[in-house]
């Protein structure tokens, strides 16, 4: 299992947390050998797949664009199957969208491989666990997380990166 | 059937979660409402407004907590039932105590939270001035938790108390209306 990226976006649609397991300075002309390159999660061979530059991750305008991807699918979804309805993920040839949604109206959304099965529960574990207990239990920290203040805290940051590769 | 559920819920998540001793939160909450009394000059209503305003900023974080604990996976279908939920799991995980939902209007949008018993209340007497009595709410801070909750998961409601026993009033009652469900908001408009 491979995690590509993960963001979290608070209930004014505004990107608060964005976590990237890839390079971010994906030059397109340099596209080849990325498990060198790579931070952590890339332990598994893409010989075949070289997601690094085909996802060319963490711009700004990728968070919108997820968002708002994913915000006219849950909209949709909820249209067809009720209000209960939950928009859980989608895949591409490349990649899959685990997508994770709280009544705060907190949205959490993980890319992975596309072999890689649902997230939704640790997606739920980690609103639990390092959401609740780091962020909105620090009470140092804002009750909104305008420009992602407050979010990117020591303990939060070492929880999220230590539970994602204990999935591997 | 709902509301028996409901109560398991709340009592099934409360034996899970740390406690602390009561009579420490009964002074540090006194502790607080006495030196708003004192910083505001005994200005009984700016103290309920200030109360209030800090019990919005705890309500909003504290509900992230309680849908993390109660594991509540939808949103409540109704506002009985959201009430419900409020009065047999939120107060019973947070404060042990499971307040009676009575008056309800006829649209179901207002209703009232019957305290029999007040853990924030214990040993407490008002000030003897003469206007306490009829100025000061206690408790003022469950209003704004309520307000700032229900404000995370787009309900926009209004609370206050209508009575407090330690006023001399027969019961602790706080009413609560649905002013509105709040849309979702939707991401800013590229250019």
């Amino acid at each position: 299992m491979v995690v590509y990226s993960f963001y979290i976006f608070d209930r004014h649609t505004e990107c608060i947390y964005s976590k990237t397991w890839l390079p971010t300075s994906s030059d397109p002309s340099s596209g080849s050998g990325p498990a060198t390159a790579t931070a952590t999660t890339t332990t598994t061979n893409h010989n075949h797949y070289n997601p690094a530059t085909a996802l060319r991750p963490s711009t700004a305008d990728d968070a919108k664009l997820i968002f708002g991807a994913v915000f006219s699918l849950r909209n949709m979804v909820r249209k067809l199957g009720g209000d209960d309805d939950a928009f859980v993920s989608y895949r591409t040839a490349h990649y899959k969208l685990h997508y994770y949604e709280t009544a705060s109206s907190l949205r959490l959304v993980m890319l992975t491989d596309t072999a890689t099965l649902s997230m939704r529960n640790v997606l739920h574990q980690i609103y639990i666990n390092l959401w609740v207990e780091y962020v909105v239990k620090n009470p140092l920290s804002p009750v909104e997380h305008k420009g992602g203040v407050g979010v990117r805290n020591e303990l939060f940051e070492l929880g999220l990166d230590q539970f994602i590769r204990g999935l591997i | 059937m709902a509301s028996s559920k409901a109560s398991r819920l709340g009592e099934d998540r409360r034996t899970r979660m740390d406690k602390v001793n009561a009579e420490l939160v009964v002074l540090t909450y006194g502790t607080i409402v006495a030196q708003l009394c004192k910083d505001f000059d005994s200005d009984y209503v700016e103290v309920n407004k200030q109360l209030d305003k800090m019990g919005y900023n705890i309500g909003m974080r504290l509900i992230e907590d309680y849908l993390a604990k109660s594991n509540t996976v939808r949103r409540c279908s109704s506002f009985r039932e959201t009430a419900e939920m409020i009065a047999k799991v939120g107060f019973k995980i947070f404060l042990n105590i499971t307040p009676a939902i009575t008056n309800w209007t006829s649209d179901g949008k207002q209703f009232s939270l019957v305290f029999d018993e007040n853990p924030f209340a214990d040993f407490v007497e008002l000030p003897d001035d003469g206007r306490a009595q009829d100025e000061l709410w206690y408790s003022n801070i469950m209003c704004g938790v309520l307000r700032g909750a229900l404000e995370m998961v787009q309900m926009q409601v209004e609370a206050h108390f209508v009575s407090d026993v330690l006023r001399g009033n027969d019961t602790t009652e706080m009413r609560i209306s649905l002013i509105r469900y709040i849309d979702d908001e939707l991401p800013p408009e590229d250019d």
